[in-house]
């Protein structure tokens, strides 16, 4: 007996210390100057959405690893879900993908990696707000959406031009917003705000333009594809979304709008950022640099992927379309302090949770 | 020592119990009384006396407890007329039965989206034989939440309860019978009380999981949400561990109740178990 328990621990501590082992990577030692090492293979762990893989894969991860000789790994997941993984530090993440209001939890938690701006030369050829929207010391942000609002003229008679007209009764029982929870969910807050005639965020007005709203929302949506769904089995009529999940949209209902609101959509970024403790940093910052130049950014803005900021690459209208591009749309979106927003977003998402949703 | 060697047998089970569950369960529970280091009640205090949080918890018992009931009245008859067929036949229905287990419940909800939506199958054909003039608002509310529960635990039910109904001796009916019982009397005197351990049972697995489901009442429910999206909500959006141990420690909690007093119920109605 005192046998088979010996053996069983040692299975058991056998497996540990293997399992341990899965996510070390061995270290490569810096380069001369400039790019890292491309001696022997590495691996580099991206965390991103789920969305276009096979895009991603194909055009942008693999002519990287061939370029870098390295093998590219997903974690696939939703902002909130990646986060806490790496937060749990549970996790052999380098370069995370993040929205910036979840990469500026990500900050204030402290798991990110400050990044070597000279070794990011393409940062110069992107827009100015793009370059670093949470802080010099973090990721640039590598696409720029605009959040605004799409409807279905079929369904909604009134044309929409501006945030305050989803407050038409008209609409009742034909709207969806967003979830408090999701990243836009503030923008939509900060609108309120806006319709109820304030120039700076007011909170309070804000809570009691959404209540004003609440009877008519069918649902408050947490992920864009619910909000796609519900658009195309005519469950909702109208709703505020972002530019580039647009196309799915039209796919089912081409009729479908896409509107930027009188008043500015609000512009959502999506920043990279290199998770602390990678043993592959200066990889992840040349995967940084690639991820903003000219050519990755054309291809995933052709491909109707990511919405480019480079501003070295121009683009024909027809490719243009469905996606947020040009120096005078992105200067006209409104932009949300993220670091304001975090620090109150618990406790909207507790207001939103007893005034509104009740 | 032979028969003790026996237990050996016990031993990868109950170790792996102990890594995964049991030591996990009791780390979550205990994390509860702790917060920076001192012993604490708080987070209890706090949830306990929110009525928003209280009447959350009151939302989750009531769509599982009407989950719970509609089951066991439609599970009933279905696992009893099932237990007294043929075997070819009895397979075929369980295996029907059992259906709805197999597909995953993200396909199952939507499914269910589909039917019950504005333009679903259900409104549709409602209007075009005119029975309502628009649209039932059944998407999106506790109702459909608590359609897809149904649909989902129905076939525990009518599993545990055939597994039990198979082994009634049917003389124990002609018995009862001849001895001057009406057949509702007979059913009423046997048949029901030797079903109770599989009711009981049955009825146990369709409340806890429904008070413990997530991917139906996210998905089919509407603005107010239930104990487990909550739950969900101070995990990965709030990353508020904290009170996110705290209710599950509560739904543990509640599900350990709710065992008890069925446990009490079951040997009221039966006393010889």
């Amino acid at each position: 007996m005192k046998k088979l328990f010996t053996s069983l621990l040692s299975v058991s501590a056998l497996s540990l210390a293997l399992a341990g082992c899965g996510g070390g990577e061995q270290a490569q030692p810096a380069g001369e100057n400039g790019e890292a090492p491309k001696g022997a293979p590495t691996k580099l762990v991206i965390s991103t959405w789920g969305f276009s893989e096979d895009f991603f894969r194909k055009e942008i991860y693999e002519p990287f690893e061939k370029e870098h000789n390295v093998e590219i790994v997903l974690e696939i997941g939703n902002n909130a879900e990646r986060l806490n993984k790496i937060r749990q530090g549970s996790s052999s993440v380098d370069l995370v993908y993040l929205s910036d209001y979840y990469a500026q939890q990500g900050i204030d938690a402290g798991v990110f990696e400050k990044i070597d701006r000279s070794r990011i030369p393409n940062l110069n050829e992107i827009y100015d707000i793009a370059k670093a929207p949470l802080g010099e010391d973090y990721g640039p942000a590598y696409t720029i959406g605009q959040f605004g609002i799409a409807y279905n003229p079929n369904l909604v008679k009134t044309e929409i031009k501006s945030w305050a007209d989803l407050w038409n009764p008209e609409l009742t029982g034909k709207l969806t917003l967003p979830n408090i929870t999701s990243t836009t969910g503030p923008m939509i807050l900060d609108a309120a705000s806006l319709v109820a005639g304030n120039q700076s965020f007011n909170e309070d007005q804000a809570f009691a333009k959404m209540k004003e709203i609440n009877s008519g929302v069918v649902k408050y949506y947490d992920k864009t594809s619910e909000y796609v769904n519900m658009f195309t089995q005519e469950e909702i009529a109208v709703g505020p979304i972002m530019e580039m999940y647009f196309k799915d949209i039209q796919a089912a209902v081409p009729e479908a709008k896409f509107v930027s609101p009188e008043e500015g959509g609000y512009a959502v970024m999506n920043t990279v950022n290199i998770v602390k403790g990678s043993k592959n940093k200066e990889l992840a910052e040349d995967f940084i640099n690639y991820q903003l130049s000219k050519e990755v950014q054309e291809k995933a803005a052709k491909a109707k992927v990511d919405s480019p900021v480079n501003k070295t690459l121009s683009l024909t209208d027809e490719e243009a379309k469905g996606i947020t591009y040009g120096e005078e749309t992105i200067s006209k979106l409104r932009m949300l302090d993220m670091k304001a927003v975090n620090e109150k977003s618990k406790a909207w998402i507790d207001r939103w949770n007893r005034e509104i949703v009740q | 020592m032979k028969n003790k060697g026996m237990y050996l047998l016990l031993l990868p089970g109950v170790l792996f119990l102990t890594l995964f569950l049991v030591i996990p369960i009791v780390m979550t529970i205990a994390s509860t009384f702790y917060q920076e280091g001192s012993f604490t009640v708080q987070g209890y205090f706090t949830f306990l006396t929110d009525p928003y949080n209280l009447k959350i918890l009151w939302t989750t018992l009531r769509v599982s407890l009407v989950t719970t009931i509609v089951c066991i009245l439609l599970g009933f008859p279905a696992a009893y007329y099932i237990s007294k067929l043929g075997a070819r036949k009895k397979g075929i229905l369980l295996a029907l039965a059992i259906f709805p287990l197999l597909t995953s419940s993200v396909v199952r909800s939507f499914s269910w989206m589909i039917i019950l939506g504005k333009k679903g199958l259900l409104n549709s054909s409602l209007l075009s034989i005119g029975l309502i003039e628009k649209p039932l608002e059944i998407l999106y509310t506790p109702t459909a939440m608590m359609i897809g529960l149904i649909h989902l635990f129905l076939p525990l039910i009518i599993i545990t309860l055939v597994g039990v109904m198979e082994n009634i001796d049917p003389d124990l009916l002609k018995a009862a019978e001849s001895l001057g019982a009406s057949r509702f009397t007979a059913f009423r005197q046997v048949i029901l009380p030797l079903s109770m351990p599989g009711l009981i049972i049955g009825s146990i697995l369709v409340f806890v999981g429904s008070l413990t489901a997530y991917t139906t009442p996210a998905l089919l429910g509407g603005k107010q949400g239930v104990i487990s999206t909550f739950l969900y909500q101070n995990a990965i959006t709030l990353n508020d561990w904290h009170m996110a141990s705290v209710i599950a420690t509560i739904m543990i909690v509640i599900t350990f109740v709710v065992i008890g007093l069925m446990n009490k119920i079951a040997t009221k109605l039966n006393p010889k178990g």
